[in-house]
């Protein structure tokens, strides 16, 4: 991978593959013409990329601006690619290949966004970077189950609210998703496996069981639906479920095709700049000075941090060198410690514990924080960032020229 | 262990469900007639079975289900949910089979009824052929009732991915470093329910025929009943085609019927000489009811006795000490009609520490009372006693 050179190619160029393998960068044109004229108007006041990440994001913050998400999804097509890299790698199986990771992680750039708090002392690289790497990881996990599930199984196996989001993205209208999913209610309440285990072999359901989810369906399609409703026959509801189980898998593989694409030619983005120019100065001021609190904060944290590293028992600093620092899963965690995996998992979270009670006194000692669930949220994910951090001495992140 | 667990999180509790385990709570939830009742109550024992122990290993030995062992198959006949209690906060486990982590989602029940509503909900993903219960967020019942998402389709207040707390370990600091920080939102209590409409829902509710009779009926009615355990113990009996519950007589008679001893109670004889001077006859041998509780971290002993002929049929119901020492000023001993209202002399006070609490009471034929004392007993539950 050949290094970005400059600030316009930071956050307007996007990764391609060729097949497994990366081939270069793409530039979107409208993307580099916003960032040319950024640092034109702003005097290139900050080169550090990690500034103008901050302005964008505080743009995106302030308008949902989908030119400022497009210029922190360029931004992030190194964090994406090292995420992907390290999970490909780690996980012993050949079916899922860097560019699939990478695309599982690069779609998750809204979400990443959404969660991103920059008060919290951290960074949008490193903050992107903890949650790609276990988006990639849940996302393997949930492809593996499914791909053993039989249709009936995995009907069993969805949430609500997935199955409604893989009938959302086949288009079904919205009239339709209420039957399917009071289908799905129905046959999931009464198909349920008669045997302790083995609950992903199940097979279609017996003419009896069907009769008595058409009959429920029946009962219930005038509160759930709308009083109108018809009648559904057993193979108009086997027909919806299916294509319900079908949805589902699809949802799980999605076509990836244009989300890391530059976006072809239009005039949008560039008739929305002025107002964003406006901001500019405010939002670089802002930035600037936040950016200034943030490292000494980020300085403060690591102290207390190594501290509380240097304060557990040499067992828990080897699971935590061994999992963050070399990327091992927890399977090979217990193999190498020769330990139950559900061991390595225990004392892997109990050492993790200990590290969060140290940085939430921390932040109640220092910053004077009132503690709650919510402040413990930020809290946690300021100290995956840290961890992830810490134990790459190597720092990948910031590194384009590391070649893969 | 499996391929599937490797990619798992520190930030989420992972644990085994051993084979014996998981064949106790096959072989405990087959009481259950109905399929989905059966299963619901598998997934739960599995949850419990698992996260108990770990609790109780890991953090706080005196966490407990709640409430007593007895209502577990009456709560889960009918609602998805696991509540442990730890002290004064109680945690309720959402068990699912979802190999997603799409949502949180709470069945009305545990959040709006107010002896119900827990503390924090956690999300127990339970993988059944890989044998592990997985906690993958959790939520305050705040958090659920102010930005959760009302389905009234399935009754159930739920939270998407991300708006959960995905890292348990929070949970625990939580519990160290603020642990009284404010979790429940305010929650109205329900219009209470006179007896014949309480029967009258068991009689319509009890049919097994209704597949989901939590979505039956409104659930101001439902939660009312529900809340009730021994209105809820009924409807559960009447489901699975149990008969009618046996008087206090009966079990005196001839023996305590199997759900008489889940709920704890136990038939005792003694000669009165031992029991002390109760105005019966000398050298009859007296049969009483009694049922150990604990109150406030002591033993206490709930007994009920007789006090003269089934047709006159005039109860005593005793509170004691179950180490014979005092019973705290301040204790009371309370009962209820069915339908939870209180009567003429129906409770005794400890104004200063006493030997015993009692109250004597003539019923009609029949006639259901509920007890209960101040403080509440542990993992108590309602139950109605038949005389």
């Amino acid at each position: 991978m050949r290094p970005r050179q400059n600030l316009v190619e930071i956050f307007s160029t996007f990764l391609q593959f060729d097949g497994d393998r990366v081939s270069g960068w793409a530039t979107d044109g409208r993307l580099r013409r916003s960032m040319q004229g950024c640092l034109e108007q702003s005097n290139a006041s900050s080169t550090a990329d990690h500034f103008w990440a901050l302005y964008w994001y505080k743009i995106w913050q302030a308008q949902s601006q989908p030119l400022a998400e497009a210029h922190l999804s360029a931004y992030l097509q190194e964090v994406g690619y090292w995420a992907a890299q390290k999970t490909a790698t780690s996980f012993a199986s050949s079916q899922y290949t860097l560019s699939d990771c990478f695309q599982i992680a690069i779609a998750r750039i809204a979400t990443v966004l959404k969660g991103f708090n920059p008060k919290q002392g951290s960074s949008l690289k490193n903050y992107a970077a903890s949650l790609f790497s276990s988006a990639i990881k849940e996302l393997l996990r949930q492809r593996q189950e499914v791909d053993i599930c039989t249709d009936w199984a995995l009907l069993r196996k969805l949430s609500q609210k997935r199955l409604i989001e893989s009938l959302q993205n086949t288009g079904i209208p919205a009239e339709a998703i209420a039957r399917y999913v009071l289908a799905w209610n129905c046959f999931k309440t009464l198909y349920v496996p008669n045997q302790a285990t083995a609950t992903r072999k199940l097979s279609k359901p017996d003419p009896d069981t069907w009769a008595a989810i058409a009959k429920l369906y029946n009962a219930e399609r005038h509160n759930q639906v709308v009083v109108t409703e018809p009648q559904a026959s057993i193979e108009t509801l086997e027909k919806w479920l299916l294509a319900s189980a079908k949805a589902a898998r699809t949802y799980l593989y999605p076509n990836f095709v244009s989300i890391n694409a530059p976006q072809p030619e239009q005039g949008e983005f560039i008739d929305n700049l002025p107002e964003t120019a406006q901001d500019s100065v405010l939002a670089e001021l802002i930035a600037e000075e936040e950016q200034r609190d943030r490292q000494d904060q980020l300085a403060q944290i690591s102290t207390a941090l190594t501290a509380a590293i240097a304060n557990l028992d040499p067992p828990s600093q080897q699971l935590l060198q061994l999992y963050y620092q070399q990327s091992l899963t927890q399977q090979q965690m217990a193999a190498q410690l020769d330990m139950k995996q559900y061991t390595v998992s225990r004392r892997l979270t109990k050492a993790r514990e200990t590290l969060l009670l140290a940085l939430t006194q921390w932040s109640r000692d220092t910053l004077h924080i009132t503690l709650t669930s919510d402040v413990l949220k930020d809290t946690s994910t300021v100290l995956e960032e840290w961890l992830q951090t810490h134990y790459s001495p190597s720092d990948s992140l910031s590194r384009p020229e590391q070649s893969p | 262990m499996t391929f599937n667990a490797a990619l798992f999180d520190p930030t989420q509790i992972y644990l085994e469900i051993p084979a014996a385990v998981q064949a106790q709570a096959w072989q405990q939830s087959q009481t259950l007639i109905a399929p989905q009742s059966r299963w619901q109550a598998y997934l739960n024992q599995l949850c419990l079975n698992t996260v108990l122990p770990w609790l109780q290993e890991e953090y706080v030995p005196s966490a407990k289900a709640w409430p007593q062992q007895r209502s577990l198959a009456n709560i889960w006949a009918v609602v998805n949910g696991t509540a442990v209690t730890v002290d004064a906060t109680r945690f309720v486990f959402i068990p699912t089979e979802t190999l997603d982590l799409g949502e949180l989602r709470v069945p009305k029940e545990w959040i709006d009824l107010p002896s119900w509503a827990g503390n924090y909900y956690l999300g127990a993903q339970i993988n059944i052929d890989e044998g592990y219960v997985r906690l993958w967020g959790y939520a305050t019942h705040q958090h659920l009732k102010q930005e959760g998402q009302y389905d009234a389709n399935d009754h159930s207040y739920s939270l998407s991915e991300t708006q959960v707390i995905a890292d348990l370990n929070a949970l625990a600091v939580a519990r160290q470093l603020c642990p009284d920080e404010p979790t429940q939102a305010a929650i109205a209590p329900l219009p209470p329910l006179a007896s014949t409409q309480a029967n009258n829902l068991i009689q319509r509710l009890g049919n097994p025929d209704l597949i989901t009779p939590r979505l039956a009926v409104p659930f101001e009615l439902w939660g009312a009943l529900l809340e009730h355990g021994g209105w809820r113990q009924r409807l559960y009996e009447q489901r699975q085609g149990m008969p009618e519950q046996q008087s206090v007589w009966q079990w005196l008679q001839s023996g305590l019927t199997n759900l008489a001893q889940q709920g704890g109670w136990e038939r005792v004889e003694f000669q009165p000489s031992l029991a002390g001077a109760r105005g019966t006859e000398a050298g009859q041998t007296e049969v009483l009811l009694v049922r150990q509780l604990a109150i406030a971290g002591q033993p206490y002993e709930l007994r009920v006795l007789p006090q003269c002929t089934p047709a006159e049929n005039i109860w005593r119901f005793e509170l004691r000490h179950g180490a014979g020492e005092q019973i705290p000023g301040g204790f009371k001993l309370r009962l209820l009609t069915e339908d939870l209202r209180p009567f003429e002399n129906n409770e005794d006070v400890a104004i200063a520490a006493t030997e015993v609490l009692y109250i004597e009471v003539a019923l009609a034929p029949g006639e259901g009372m509920v007890w209960e004392t101040e403080p509440l007993p542990e993992n108590y539950d309602r139950e109605i006693l038949r005389f």
